[in-house]
């Protein structure tokens, strides 16, 4: 009982270097699943050019980010540029790394969903006298993102677990602040759990959002394959 | 006077030659079916029109231009030419009323309410404005099939093409369209219908073009060719229909 007395006192001391990590937390997880997935959305695009070269290079781009694990870039950025005379902050290269990372995610989740679209719809649109970029935004997007709801609201909670790994190039986020909080008291039992329930928390907000969300752009004859994970 | 000329119009796709040397005129308020076996070029000739495929050699004078200048405005062109697919081709994620108001608002640039207001004209032609609000998949294929044609007749095209139309729909729900085809004929709207259906055929028109190997082999009406032409190919394919009249 004392055990847990004290690591609530020491919680309760922490508390507010523990908001401010979960702040920069959110910050990062926010961040890079909005640009991962603009980007994500940019990568789409490309995939789907004429040029051959475009092609080949888009699938180089996925290849090399979807393979190569997020530490090794984010210390290859972080530790590895400065030698060459940049130096980046740790919020930059986190949002660096992690954007380019989650965007051929999303990429390739969104080319997924494309693949099962009925193509005569675009071929009606060109057909129509739409431009290739207004296909693509008027017809192509609209449902290659409904279809990918379920796929793009994991990676959100995937993004939001995977910031921890940030802590590694001197960003402290919450888990950086938790593990701070662990090695004052040597209480890591109690700590980690503490971070799990608050990750689980979080990350059931995500998914009441994500089936909010597909509830209000549901359209009847258009449904995602896969449902959206439970936390 | 004519709307449509193709002359000696080829399209290769590397060995293959889908259309070897087509030759054909379409005027204003004309209904032009063109019959044939699957694979005989049909649909690649209707896209050529509108270069969604790009002929290999030969003209196609549109109004009197060539389609395959350099200088065309494809997209302008496009929008002249109604396209209606086999597969209806409804955007899934639009209402019907979207779907007809989205090329006006976004190509020609009307606001809305003129958008809906000429999308309500031509759902009213359909009997369709009921279901202005149901998506595609709350559609039976007939009623699909009448908010293609509304949607392709709502940009006020000079012609509208008809990529096999009743191909996806029972007998009844063909003759249906059948019925509408006939319809916008007699208000003089010109048209070029591709079918391998005789019925329909039989139903919207008296004379028709048999295309096979991408070369159109007889021009008639179907008791002729079924009858009198004299190539055998051409008497089978009409022939096969003969005891349905």
């Amino acid at each position: 009982m004392n055990g847990w007395l004290s690591f609530e006192r020491d919680l309760m001391e922490q508390m507010p270097l523990i908001l401010t990590g979960l702040q920069d937390t959110l910050l990062l997880a926010v961040t890079i699943s909005i640009t991962g997935l603009l980007l994500g959305i940019v990568v789409f695009y490309l995939t789907l050019s004429r040029s051959a070269v475009m092609r080949y290079c888009i699938k180089a781009y996925l290849s090399f980010f979807i393979g190569m694990p997020l530490i090794v870039l984010l210390f290859l950025m972080y530790y590895g540029l400065p030698q060459w005379g940049i130096r980046l902050s740790p919020f930059t290269v986190a949002l660096i790394g992690f954007t380019l990372n989650v965007a051929a995610y999303n990429a390739a989740y969104l080319t997924t969903a494309f693949n099962g679209l009925n193509k005569t719809e675009i071929e009606a649109a060109r057909a129509q006298g739409f431009s290739s970029l207004q296909v693509f935004r008027l017809i192509t997007l609209p449902q290659v993102l409904r279809l990918s709801v379920p796929a793009l609201t994991n990676q959100v909670i995937a993004n939001l677990k995977d910031t921890s790994v940030a802590f590694l190039i001197q960003y402290t986020e919450f888990f950086a602040r938790v593990q701070e909080l662990a090695s004052t008291n040597f209480q890591f039992f109690k700590a980690y759990v503490f971070a799990a329930l608050v990750y689980l928390a979080i990350v059931s907000v995500i998914v009441i959002v994500a089936r909010w969300i597909e509830r209000r752009i549901v359209i009847p004859g258009i449904s995602p394959a896969s449902p959206i994970a439970s936390p | 006077m004519s709307l449509i000329q193709i002359h000696d119009l080829v399209k290769r796709y590397d060995a293959q030659t889908v259309l070897n040397g087509i030759n054909l005129e379409v005027s204003e308020g004309d209904l032009q079916v063109i019959m044939g076996p699957s694979g005989c070029g049909k649909s690649t000739l209707l896209r050529c029109l509108n270069r969604l495929v790009e002929p290999t050699s030969g003209s196609i004078l549109f109004r009197g231009k060539n389609i395959m200048d350099p200088g065309v405005d494809v997209r302008a062109l496009r929008q002249s030419i109604g396209f209606v697919f086999q597969q209806f081709a409804l955007y899934r994620h639009l209402n019907v009323m979207d779907n007809i108001t989205l090329a006006l608002r976004k190509l020609k640039h009307m606001s809305k309410s003129e958008a809906e207001e000429r999308a309500l004209l031509e759902l009213n032609r359909f009997n369709m404005s009921a279901h202005r609000d149901k998506y595609p998949s709350q559609l039976s294929g007939g009623q699909m099939q009448r908010v293609a044609l509304a949607r392709a007749l709502a940009m006020d095209p000079a012609v509208v093409v008809l990529d096999e139309p009743t191909s996806a729909l029972d007998p009844v729900l063909s003759r249906e369209v059948g019925d509408l085809i006939r319809q916008l004929h007699h208000d003089r709207i010109t048209m070029v219908c591709v079918t391998h259906d005789l019925t329909l055929a039989r139903h919207i028109s008296d004379e028709l073009v048999f295309m096979d190997k991408g070369i159109i082999m007889a021009k008639g009406s179907i008791d002729s060719l079924s009858r009198e032409h004299q190539n055998p190919q051409v008497r089978s394919f009409f022939g096969r229909e003969s005891g349905s009249k």
